[in-house]
């Protein structure tokens, strides 16, 4: 029988966290050496902020220690921080054999999530365009 | 070390970034000879090659066999969410530009396969594409 390891939404959120963070220790260095940056498209495209923009400043700034810096460019990135945070223990766990796997969410959960996730990225959303001021 | 029977019927989204890689790779390698040649009609030809490449790639082999070279080293395959089928060579094509969505909003519509119950991207969505396992 195949058997393939199976990872939860938050721990596969956890994994590509960990990697950001991992990313963002590098990112000024590369950035001021090479000038590669990553522009929201539609900011640079019509000037108003997508729900995401901040991400990558403020994951940099908490790499760094900068939580202050980290909440006035993107407090979404304070709440997926929590979430790895959260979750990387459950995940190392999971890892050395501690735990069982993962049971797959409910469609009502799945469901649920959803609705939170949408007003978390909504709020986000008013919070960046109150920063470009927008709002 | 405990393990579930896998219940994937979607490619994860490290697999298709790998398949991603894979299929820019020859794109990366000549825009970056080209850019050290420096010469603009050499930069030309190359820039010509690369979009053939990638209609080629992206396009012709992925939309009729549901295989482009990074999909097939990885062993997925897209298909149509309905059809289980190819998609064909234009709404491959129409996929890939599609991708723009995913773009515009701080490329994290690329990111929809980590917590997304299909897999797919926002292009995915609009198309009603998947990636499977082949």
């Amino acid at each position: 029988m195949v058997v393939a390891r199976a990872y939860s939404v938050p721990e596969r959120i956890t994994l590509f966290g960990v990697g950001c963070a991992a990313i963002a220790t590098v990112y000024p260095t590369v950035s001021a050496h090479t000038g590669l940056e990553l522009p929201c498209p539609l900011r640079t495209l019509t000037g108003i902020p997508c729900p995401f923009c901040g991400l990558t400043t403020a994951t940099v700034a908490l790499v760094s220690g900068d939580a202050a810096g980290a909440v006035a460019a993107s407090p979404l990135a304070i709440l997926v921080a929590a979430l790895v945070i959260g979750t990387l223990p459950i995940l190392v766990g999971r890892l050395v054999g501690l735990g069982r796997a993962p049971v797959p969410w409910s469609a009502r959960t799945r469901r649920r999530v959803g609705w939170v996730a949408g007003v978390l990225v909504a709020g986000s959303w008013v919070f960046q365009l109150h920063r470009f001021h927008w709002l | 070390m405990t393990y579930a029977p896998s219940t994937t019927t979607y490619a994860n989204w490290g697999q298709r970034v790998g398949a991603f890689l894979i299929d820019v790779l020859p794109n990366i390698v000549l825009g970056i000879i080209g850019y050290v040649i420096g010469n603009t009609a050499i930069s030309l030809l190359f820039d010509l090659v690369i979009i053939a490449w990638w209609v080629y790639n992206r396009g012709y082999l992925a939309g009729t066999t549901g295989q482009s070279w990074g999909k097939k080293v990885l062993n997925l395959r897209l298909i149509g969410e309905a059809t289980g089928q190819p998609i064909g060579f234009g709404m491959a094509l129409l996929r890939d530009i599609c991708h723009i969505v995913d773009n515009v909003i701080c490329y994290v519509g690329w990111l929809f396969p980590l917590w997304d119950a299909k897999r797919q991207t926002l292009a995915d969505k609009i198309l009603k594409t998947v990636v499977v396992p082949a």
